[in-house]
């Protein structure tokens, strides 16, 4: 939590104090970060119903300062943000934009981890991935920084049946409203990790105004 | 599909001397009792060459990870990939056929650095060193799925390298595997790539030389390597699966070029004695080359 990163105003915009990291309005970024995060934008998911796109985002300045930044008591922000090779070039150097739902998404994980009584670990490209992902074909909550893809749960990894709807099923008990991927094969569905989220969560920072 | 076997040159074509060399590799095949033997020499300090059925296809087993590998660094070339750049672990691929998902199985792998990075990421190159050194399925189809398929065709063709290596899939597609649908490759197909990577004329000098250092790595020496004088360098990669048993690498001697041998051979699945068939040719070769004409 000493990373010196500003939180100065952006757009006549601030952010609470206690939290290091500044928000911006995705509208005011460079046209390269505009077209690979569409902030605002709509997106259809998979049953062709438009969503709207995250247009706030905390900006992440480096490697080392999400390395410390705690979202909650047990998980630190760069858990959420490793994306690999298919992620849009733009979004794989810094600064990094998250958008702000992302702290909602670490307080239910860490909810989650208190009931598991172990180490919950978010895949590689399982956290918040841009809508220019490779992987993100359709809307998915992943773009919106409320999903994660959790591959181990403790020594136990979630790529079997039984583990994947144990895990579930405590998800759903201890986070009302969540949702969990079927285990499965086809499209939808999930048979080598646990995918949870809180649906298109849109959080707009209290200073912003318009 | 191309066709299974195509008749060796007639001896009448060849120089006395790769006609002599060809009769002793003839010999070995008879012992051996293997079903087909392929072999592809080219000799940089003499410029002999062999072509024992050079263009007969065979089931490509791991050595199709070579022309992978020349996949991946086209895309480094084009500045689509940095060595650094990091490739999320993921055991789920989908087969060729019907797309349906399949895994491959950690005990198929010789080391287990890659499963055991599962949910995490690695370094393109990490991946490209495992998937040679230690013939890692997983690095496989995890750089596979990053460049995909078409991108090492269109790079093989730009190479020209436009005969002799099919690449259909990943490595384990199993499904694909009973359709009939395989990786292919042939003697000189294998023999065109490997003379290119030991002369640095893939992509650059620079490239061309991270890969064979990746190639100098390799740890399964059993083939050619095993009967070669203590010393030999030998930059190579094998494959085997039940059918087949192949090698192919550059072979450096002290005070000579090197030269690039490519040995492929099929099998009934019972049958045993694969290695020793491989290193007894690879011996043969290298006292050929070594002793010259007359001195046997």
């Amino acid at each position: 939590m000493s990373d010196p990163a500003p939180f100065a105003e952006v757009g006549g915009m601030s952010e609470a104090p206690n939290f290091p990291l500044r928000v911006v309005d995705g509208l005011t970024l460079p046209p390269e970060y505009r077209k690979a995060l569409r902030p605002g934008e709509e997106w259809k998911d998979a049953t062709g119903f438009p969503r709207q796109l995250p247009r706030y985002f905390y900006e992440v300045p480096s490697w080392d300062s999400a390395m410390k930044i705690e979202l909650a008591s047990h998980f630190l922000l760069w858990e959420f943000i490793q994306v690999d090779v298919r992620e849009a070039p733009p979004l794989r150097t810094f600064p990094r934009y998250v958008p702000c739902a992302i702290t909602l998404l670490a307080v239910c994980l860490e909810r989650f981890r208190d009931a598991v009584g172990t180490l919950v670990h978010i895949s590689a490209n399982g956290g918040y991935r841009s809508p220019s992902h490779r992987f993100s074909k359709n809307a998915t909550p992943h773009a919106w920084g409320t999903a994660a893809n959790i591959y181990r749960i403790g020594d136990t990894y979630l790529d079997n049946r039984s583990a994947i709807e144990r895990f579930s099923l405590i998800a759903r008990q201890t986070l009302p409203g969540i949702w969990t991927r079927p285990y499965g094969t086809p499209t939808g569905y999930a048979e080598d990790h646990l995918h949870l989220d809180l649906g298109y969560v849109l959080s707009v920072p209290r200073d912003v105004k318009s | 599909m191309p066709k299974k076997e195509a008749p060796a040159p007639a001896a009448t074509e060849m120089v006395p001397r790769e006609h002599e060399l060809r009769e002793q590799v003839e010999k070995i095949e008879k012992e051996s009792g293997a079903q087909a033997i392929a072999v592809a020499l080219r000799d940089g300090e003499t410029g002999l060459e062999l072509h024992y059925h050079g263009d007969r296809w065979f089931h490509a087993a791991s050595t199709i990870k070579v022309p992978i590998l020349l996949g991946v660094f086209a895309a480094i070339d084009r500045g689509e990939l940095l060595p650094h750049s990091r490739v999320h672990v993921r055991n789920r691929f989908l087969s060729v056929v019907e797309n349906i998902p399949f895994r491959v199985e950690s005990g198929r792998d010789a080391n287990s650095a890659v499963h055991n990075a599962i949910g995490k990421m690695m370094r393109v190159d990490e991946l490209a060193y495992h998937m040679i050194t230690t013939s890692s399925n997983l690095a496989t189809n995890l750089l596979l799925g990053v460049i995909g398929p078409d991108a090492v065709n269109r790079t093989l063709k730009e190479l020209h390298v436009d005969r002799g290596i099919e690449l259909r899939r990943g490595v384990e597609d199993e499904l694909a595997f009973e359709k009939g649908i395989s990786n292919m490759v042939t003697a000189d197909g294998l023999l065109k790539i490997l003379v290119m990577l030991s002369e640095g004329k893939a992509f650059s000098p620079a490239l061309s030389r991270r890969m064979m250092d990746i190639l100098h790595g390799q740890e399964f020496n059993q083939g050619i390597p095993a009967r070669l004088p203590k010393g030999t360098r030998v930059a190579h990669k094998t494959g085997e699966i039940s059918t087949v048993a192949h090698d192919a690498g550059v072979i450096y001697l002290p005070k000579r070029k090197p030269y690039v041998l490519v040995i492929l051979t099929e099998w009934d699945p019972a049958a045993s004695g694969r290695s020793r068939t491989i290193a007894a040719i690879s011996h043969t070769i290298y006292e050929y080359l070594t002793q010259g004409p007359g001195d046997e």
